[in-house]
């Protein structure tokens, strides 16, 4: 009987320091870096620091099943000003991190659609509201899917916190004045366009598919063109930073200068942004006015090889 | 022989159904191509076996007295409402004003919904089906489906060149009404199902005598009734509302339009016969036309689907009964058929969408397309019965 006691005091006292030893551990296994890998986020969906956001573009996908425990963002409606073309207000975007119980400690990783370009998006407002530690979740919602993850219909409610901006990083972002200085050679900054070829040649005034918002086709003088898609793998993860750095050194971009990239609305090209910023430690600001002002704003030089005349007969 | 027609071929198009959808899921992003193959596969079989057709249960009511085929779509809208509600309420918890939930079937409210639930009725009478029925015939063999189909895709070009002055004159500044904004989810559930409950009453009234049927006595008995005549009416009704419940879920809220609407967009708009822009259109809740990245849609393949489980129904009850068409036939499937597409284009849905899936969110508009609807449906019959005292159902 005493045996039997004993056992089963010693089987408790295991037990506790085991689980007292794996909720310490797991509370340390944050990775390091901009990128959490579906396997990590996968084992650690319960890990009580971190904050799950999904941002796409395509209604109803995460309400008909998202990563479990994830919170919805959408981005029209909470990360963009829905009367001005804007960002969301810091306002708005307290309200909204306070819903979604984001404190001090907790790591917000991002995961979407469409490549995660939302989400980029997303990871790059984060980053302007001055919230410390964000990552993206690396392949984005298409390799969580594609390697028959969990998902889950159910939405999550946390204990709304006191979510407050620190400070407002406003030199992450490129106004029109930024991106004309480098154009009249008052600024020494590398514009990169990261459009398709045929729009960056003026040839398309949208890609496929999209309606076109800019009355003249081309690209901004002086920019080089790296489409968005050079900077990942097959399965939509991120590019090692030894191949990103000879990719865009090979363009004439090798992080000695400040970079502006931009895009038709902005939010293609915040996924090279991330790709420089977070991979490359690059100084680099996100030009969302991008083409959709630049290319429509009067009076201003560009360049368009291709010589299409927009709505001419 | 009739083994052949009446149990194999049924069973080799039901284990080819299930062979495309386990194909299917196997492709990136398949998954949601093979559920909508299945579950339209099962949709036509309970259509077929139900016999649930819009037109010929409010025939039955207006005609005969018979209420059983408008409480069955009552059930129907009543079971999905329930679902509805619980998925909605679940995706939106807070029914704010100014959010809708994703893609749900919640139109904006006009006189043009009104028209367009009118149009549609007519088109109803002339062409003896709703489009969700006309699918489920193609199945049966039925000689006027394949023109009312034919006229519906003429009916949404027809639509498409009207959108745009009504779209200028009413529909952009038409409210969007959505019961949960004013009443909250349970107030939403209450006025619905109250509504519904008090249709009920008043159809019941005029219930059948009948004998009753004694049940099975045994399984075999059991299983070769599910092929013989009809499903009482009430299962049809409870199917629908359930598998409306499982498809918004899983899949997008129930339609049957937007593959023929679309196929005739594009079809239209390669000719240069409507509009380069259609104001609005594909901002709206409904069933979406818009142009696809690839024609293998799931509206495709929950149509598709819904003919292959609607025609093993069919051969397996000796339901299929096909025949040459008639001039008459071509003739009121073309006329019937324009104005349904009308109807559904501009209400943007038909029975299946804008009034089932979108009643069972709780949008206005599904109520205001239905009334619309089954009044000329009464006013066509009574002018029907008038002009062809003697006319063939």
């Amino acid at each position: 009987m005493r045996t039997m006691q004993r056992w089963f005091h010693g089987s408790a006292c295991a037990l506790l320091l085991l689980a007292i030893t794996s909720v310490a551990f797991a509370a340390a296994d944050i990775p390091q870096g901009p990128l959490v890998s579906t396997d990590w986020l996968a084992k650690n969906l319960d890990h009580p620091n971190i904050r799950i956001i999904e941002v796409s573009v395509n209604p109803g996908l995460y309400e008909r099943g998202h990563i479990p425990g994830a919170v919805n963002f959408s981005w029209h409606r909470d990360l963009n000003d829905l009367v001005r073309r804007d960002i969301v207000s810091q306002e708005n975007f307290e309200a909204l991190l306070s819903q979604a119980g984001v404190g001090p400690d907790t790591t917000v990783i991002l995961y979407g659609d469409t490549n995660n370009w939302f989400a980029a998006w997303g990871a790059w407002v984060f980053d302007i509201y001055g919230v410390d530690d964000v990552k993206l979740l690396d392949g984005g919602r298409a390799k969580w899917e594609a390697e028959n993850l969990t998902l889950s219909t159910r939405a999550p409610e946390y204990a709304p916190t006191d979510f407050k901006v620190a400070e407002v990083n406003s030199a992450l972002r490129a106004r029109l004045p930024d991106v004309l200085a480098v154009v009249e050679g008052q600024s020494e900054a590398k514009l990169i366009d990261i459009r398709s070829a045929d729009e960056f040649q003026g040839k398309i005034f949208a890609p496929p598919g999209v309606i076109e918002l800019a009355v003249r086709a081309g690209h901004i003088p002086g920019a080089v063109n790296v489409p968005w898609v050079k900077a990942v793998n097959e399965d939509g993860t991120f590019k090692s930073p030894e191949e990103l750095k000879k990719i865009y050194a090979e363009a004439g971009v090798d992080g000695g200068t400040p970079i502006i990239t931009y895009c038709r609305i902005g939010e293609r090209s915040s996924h090279t942004w991330f790709a420089l910023t977070q991979l490359l430690g690059y100084e680099v600001r996100n030009y969302d006015g991008s083409w959709t002002e630049y290319g429509n704003t009067v009076g201003l030089p560009i360049e368009n090889p291709a010589g299409t005349v927009w709505a001419a007969k | 022989m009739q083994t052949l027609k009446n149990f194999w071929i049924p069973l080799a198009l039901i284990l080819s159904v299930l062979g495309t959808a386990q194909i299917l899921s196997d492709r990136p992003g398949g998954r949601a191509l093979a559920f909508a193959l299945l579950a339209g596969a099962v949709l036509g079989f309970v259509l077929q076996r139900s016999r649930f057709c819009f037109f010929c249960h409010a025939r039955d009511f207006f005609e005969r007295g018979d209420p059983r085929g408008l409480l069955a779509i009552a059930l129907a809208i009543a079971v999905g409402t329930v679902g509805y509600h619980l998925i909605l309420g679940s995706w939106l918890p807070v029914p704010m004003p100014g959010r809708l939930p994703p893609d749900a079937h919640i139109g904006p409210v006009s006189w043009a919904l009104a028209l367009a639930g009118a149009a549609f009725g007519l088109g109803m009478v002339i062409s003896g089906s709703c489009i969700s029925a006309h699918w489920y015939r193609l199945g049966e063999g039925s000689p006027v489906a394949p023109f009312a189909l034919l006229g519906t895709m003429g009916g949404f070009v027809l639509g498409f060149i009207t959108w745009n002055p009504l779209y200028t004159a009413t529909i952009a500044t038409a409210p969007v009404w959505w019961l949960p904004h004013g009443l909250g989810y349970g107030g939403s559930l209450l006025a619905q199902l109250g509504m519904l409950g008090l249709l009920a009453a008043g159809l019941w009234r005029t219930w059948p005598r009948a004998e009753p049927t004694p049940p099975p006595a045994r399984f075999s008995e059991a299983l070769r009734g599910l092929f013989v005549g009809r499903w009482p009416y009430w299962i049809g009704g409870l199917a629908v509302g359930l598998i409306g419940a499982f498809i918004i879920l899983r899949l997008q809220p129930l339609g049957v339009t937007a593959a023929l609407g679309g196929a005739a967009r594009a079809l239209a708009a390669s000719q240069g016969w409507i509009p380069d822009r259609l104001e609005g259109l594909d901002g709206f809740g409904g069933c979406a036309t818009a142009p696809a990245a690839s024609w293998l849609t799931p509206n495709v393949l929950l149509i598709g689907g819904l003919v292959v489980g609607s025609l093993s129904a069919a051969l397996a009850s000796r339901q299929f009964e096909p025949r040459w068409p008639t001039g008459w036939d071509a003739g009121r499937g073309l006329l019937g058929g324009l104005l349904l597409g009308w109807g559904a284009m501009t209400g943007l849905g038909c029975t299946i969408g804008t009034l089932l899936s979108g009643t069972m969110a709780g949008a206005v508009s599904g109520w205001v397309f239905g009334a619309a609807m089954f009044f000329t449906l009464w006013l066509g019959l009574k002018i029907q019965a008038l002009l062809f005292p003697a006319a063939p159902g």
